[in-house]
């Protein structure tokens, strides 16, 4: 059994005829965070996207837990256990979030299991459980959507851009959520938002116009300026 | 909800507006509770067919003109099981039941075939999956008359339970139990498909497959098994329309077309996608073809025409003044 | 300039030898068996005359075919609703030479410009109502509109309802039932017509914007292309272009009635367009081709041995078959198959 989670070896994704990636490679170590940042439109979605086989990669192998999951269905992929938080949230509109939260079960009994470590990573979502899911805020949404992935037994979580559009008192709320639920599982993470990057994630992979430019420990990054500002435009 | 608000006005001022001309233009008390009678029962037909129709259109983006073809699947087996050799030594208290029971399974079985067989390999080419349930719908009505021949049946005067010959007088006006049975069975069924997309779990993943069936996917549930199995019952409910309605408009190769129009008005009308929507647009539709047909069938104008045409007028109306329907979002 | 005409020939070697077996084939037929293709005994008899009929036929489903065609295949909107504008053509025409009591010069000439013009601008009010709305609409309101009609006028007292009427003042020169080459000489000219319009459109600038349409609306848009007024001007010719197909047809048969209103005016290009291949200049005459010689010479009882087929009577069955086959597994027709299969070939050999 090898130390990462998740390995994605030089997959090929193509869109309609656009070929969006072109040979990426990705690790993820267990129980850690990291991060997949680059420029928009490098290709840092479609890459969960690929793992999960949404957009199946045409070449390239992926791994989860040491087993090959490129070609698979979506669902047997998931039911693998990864759980997947897309960006733009994602959730149910005309569930209720109780009902968004359900859906998720993959056994009897998985929300309930679970539901006390929800509530205590997000205790606002206690007091909307009976609202429907397009009633509630941006910064709601995105912790429904999170919770989602929570409900069953998940060894990988794809969080995709959780930060986006919503306000700094959330980004730090969701931080800390998403810091103490690493602690159980692992997190594959795609953030635009550089300084919530490198205060969450131990380990990182530059995707650059469809190709992996760079990985390494997230405190070396930190250090090396010339690459943070070559690939990221941030200093 | 402002919109729901002015939705809801709408629905009350549509209503009002059909009864109040139905009893302005109606001679008397009986014949005006006449008109809103056969109107449920219209409305409650054209319910079995759209309600498939738009929960498969919400579902998987099929618009599934196949479907006025399994209405008349469903009319033209239960006549050939309840008036054929087969059968004959059967009790007719049993027989009826019978029928319907092999009708609806008919048609739910042809159903997992057109969705399995025809339209999954074409899921990546939505165009031809229109082109092809619109083919689909042509081969059943070949099928059909090929098989019974373009002679219309008009139902025996035999059906279980003596239901078919009875009739209850309402201000002096006759009106067939039968038809009064079938509103019943159409009220129960808006009831338990209701309750089905409320209360159980398949219920809550097709709800939110309506809404985004890739992330129902990504959340471990195999989408496509539900979609065979919404197509299967959208099939068989408009299969057992067809069953139930043939007592009395026996089987014919028009039936299905007719239906399909009228259930594509009430879809629209309702909303494509929207369950709410189909329930409420389909005792619109049924009772704006009632009243038309009542008022069209006055000696001074004489045009039998206007009734058939009025879901279609109501389609054209409704996709002008709000394109995604009375309880549509937009899209 | 003979440089120029050589590369032309060579390039469209196969459509000017169906052009020249299409001009030669009323005389060769008549060569072959021995009947004049003017008819026989003086009245418009034999072998060369019955076959000019199944050829006009056929020139006026591939005008319609390549109608449908032109929106469907080359700017990707589908209509459930096409055999609205062949009725309509139809109509309008008998309306303008039977009931104004024009002369039947005068007659003929307003009603193919009334018709060809209503015809079209039918065509913009439906698109710009509908076109706004998603493909699924548009076929929805197509097919509901096209319904209504053809209902309405099924049972219309000044048009004699279910039985239409028959047209009885077109001028002289143009009778098929009496001079029949004349008139295979005229459809033959309007499909060619057809064929060389819409090739030329489809290769101008503004065809090659349908073309973006079809692959993309979107991305079609977002390069600034008011994709609504291509899709309008796709379906307005394609209404106009079907409407004078109508005209044709009620001249070949000299009567005006609900069936060409029918869905089956609608089904029959559709099905033409699929089978001979969606989106090329001659798939839709090579579908109206097939489909229409096979039903001439399949649609009828077959007796071999003591047994006896009668595929006339499930022929429309069998259609529908064929074409759910086509749709599953040739979707782009025999054209698009047999390019395909050439390319395939070629890079083999290469």
């Amino acid at each position: 059994m090898s130390d990462n989670i998740l390995e994605v070896r030089g997959i090929h994704t193509f869109i309609g005829q656009f070929h969006i990636l072109e040979g990426v490679n990705v690790s993820v170590p267990r129980s850690s965070i990291t991060v997949l940042l680059g420029r928009n439109g490098a290709g840092k979605t479609t890459t969960l996207r690929s793992v999960l086989g949404l957009t199946p990669p045409r070449q390239g192998e992926v791994l989860f837990d040491g087993q090959a999951v490129n070609g698979k269905r979506p669902y047997t992929i998931a039911q693998m256990g990864i759980g997947y938080v897309p960006e733009h949230r994602a959730i149910f509109r005309d569930l209720s979030v109780r009902e968004n939260l359900e859906i998720a079960e993959r056994q009897k009994g998985d929300l309930e299991r679970h539901i006390d470590f929800i509530f205590e990573l997000f205790p606002d979502l206690k007091r909307l459980i009976h609202l429907s899911g397009g009633n509630l805020s941006g910064g709601q949404q995105q912790m429904l959507s999170i919770a989602r992935a929570l409900v069953p037994e998940n060894r990988l979580l794809l969080i995709d851009e959780p930060s986006e559009g919503l306000a700094p008192v959330i980004i730090e709320q969701l931080m800390e959520a998403i810091r103490k639920l690493a602690a159980q599982t692992t997190v594959l993470l795609v953030e635009q938002n550089f300084i919530m990057a490198s205060r969450l994630a131990d380990q990182y992979t530059i995707i650059d116009d469809g190709q992996a430019v760079a990985s390494g420990k997230m405190r070396d990054l930190v250090q090396d300026e010339a690459l943070v500002q070559r690939y990221l435009g941030v200093a | 909800m402002q919109q729901q608000r002015s939705t809801l006005l709408m629905i009350t001022a549509l209503f009002l507006g059909l009864l109040v001309f139905s009893f302005l233009t109606t001679d008397d008390l009986g014949s005006f509770g006449i008109t809103i009678l056969s109107g449920l029962f219209q409305g409650m037909l054209l319910f079995l067919v759209a309600s498939g129709l738009s929960i498969i259109f919400g579902l998987m983006d099929i618009l599934n003109f196949a479907q006025g073809g399994f209405f008349m699947v469903g009319a033209y087996i239960t006549f050939a099981v309840f008036h054929g050799e087969t059968f004959a030594q059967l009790d007719p208290n049993l027989r009826f039941p019978l029928a319907i029971l092999i009708a609806t399974a008919a048609g739910g079985i042809l159903g997992i075939i057109l969705e399995r067989g025809l339209l999954r390999p074409l899921y990546a080419r939505p165009i031809f999956q229109l082109v092809l349930t619109f083919g689909v719908a042509i081969v059943i009505g070949e099928a059909i008359k090929a098989i019974w021949g373009t002679v219309a049946y008009s139902w025996s005067p035999l059906t279980s339970f003596g239901i078919h010959q009875a009739s209850f007088s309402l201000f002096d006006q006759q009106f067939g139990l039968y038809r009064l049975f079938v509103i019943g069975v159409g009220l129960l069924l808006i009831v338990l498909i209701a309750l089905l997309l409320q209360r159980t779990r398949i219920g809550i993943i097709i709800r939110a497959g309506v809404e985004d069936s890739e992330m129902v996917e990504a959340l471990g549930i195999n989408v496509r098994a539900v979609f065979t199995q919404v197509f299967m019952l959208g099939c068989a409910v408009a299969t057992f329309g067809g069953a139930i309605a043939a007592p009395f408009l026996g089987a014919s190769l028009g039936m299905g077309n007719a239906f399909l129009l009228a259930a594509i008005s009430v879809v629209v009308l309702g909303g494509l996608g929207s369950y709410a929507g189909t329930a409420v647009g389909s005792l619109l539709v049924g009772l704006a073809i009632a009243v038309v047909a009542k008022f069209a069938s006055r000696p001074e104008i004489n045009q039998t025409v206007w009734s058939s045409i009025t879901p279609m007028i109501l389609l054209v109306l409704v996709l002008l003044a709000r394109p995604s329907g009375l309880f549509g979002k937009e899209r | 300039m003979p440089v120029s005409w050589r590369r032309t020939l060579q390039s469209n070697w196969f459509h000017v030898l169906v052009l020249l077996f299409l001009v030669m084939f009323p005389h060769l037929v008549g060569w072959i068996t021995g009947d004049s293709p003017l008819g026989v005994g003086g009245r418009p008899r034999g072998q060369s005359v019955f076959w000019q009929l199944i050829f006009i036929e056929l020139f006026i489903f591939a005008i319609l075919a390549m109608s449908y065609n032109l929106m469907f295949g080359f700017t990707g909107v589908i209509s459930f609703g096409h055999a609205l504008f062949f009725g309509m053509g139809g109509y309008i025409l008998g309306l303008v030479l039977e009931k104004t009591g024009a002369a039947s010069e005068v007659g003929l000439a307003a009603g193919v410009i009334i018709g060809i013009v209503v015809c079209g601008v039918l065509g913009l009010i439906i698109g710009v109502v509908s076109l706004r709305l998603r493909g699924v609409y548009f076929a929805i309101f197509t097919l509901a509109v096209a319904e209504m009609f053809a209902i309405y006028i099924g049972r219309w007292p000044v048009t004699n309802a279910e039985d239409g009427f028959v047209l009885s003042n077109l001028p002289a020169f143009l009778n098929p039932a009496r001079d029949r080459l004349t008139y295979y000489y005229l459809v033959l000219i309007l499909m060619i017509f057809t064929f060389l319009f819409i090739r030329r459109l489809i290769n101008s600038p503004t065809g090659s914007v349908l073309l973006a349409i079809r692959e993309n609306e979107s991305r079609a848009q977002s390069i600034g292309y008011n994709t609504l007024i291509f899709k309008l001007l796709s379906i307005t010719l394609a209404g106009m272009i079907a409407a004078g197909a109508g005209m044709l047809q009620v001249i070949l048969t000299k009567k005006v009635g609900p069936e060409i209103l029918t869905v089956s005016f609608t089904v029959d290009p559709l099905l033409m367009t699929i089978i001979g291949g969606v989106g090329t200049f001659s798939g839709p005459v090579i579908g109206a081709s097939v489909l229409h010689l096979s039903e001439r010479i399949f649609n009828r009882e077959f007796i071999i041995g003591s047994m006896s087929i009668n595929i006339g009577q499930n022929w429309s069955l069998i259609l529908g078959i064929a074409f759910i086959l086509v749709v599953m597994v040739f979707p782009q027709g025999i054209v698009g198959t047999w390019a395909k299969w050439r390319a395939g070939k070629k890079t083999t050999l290469e």
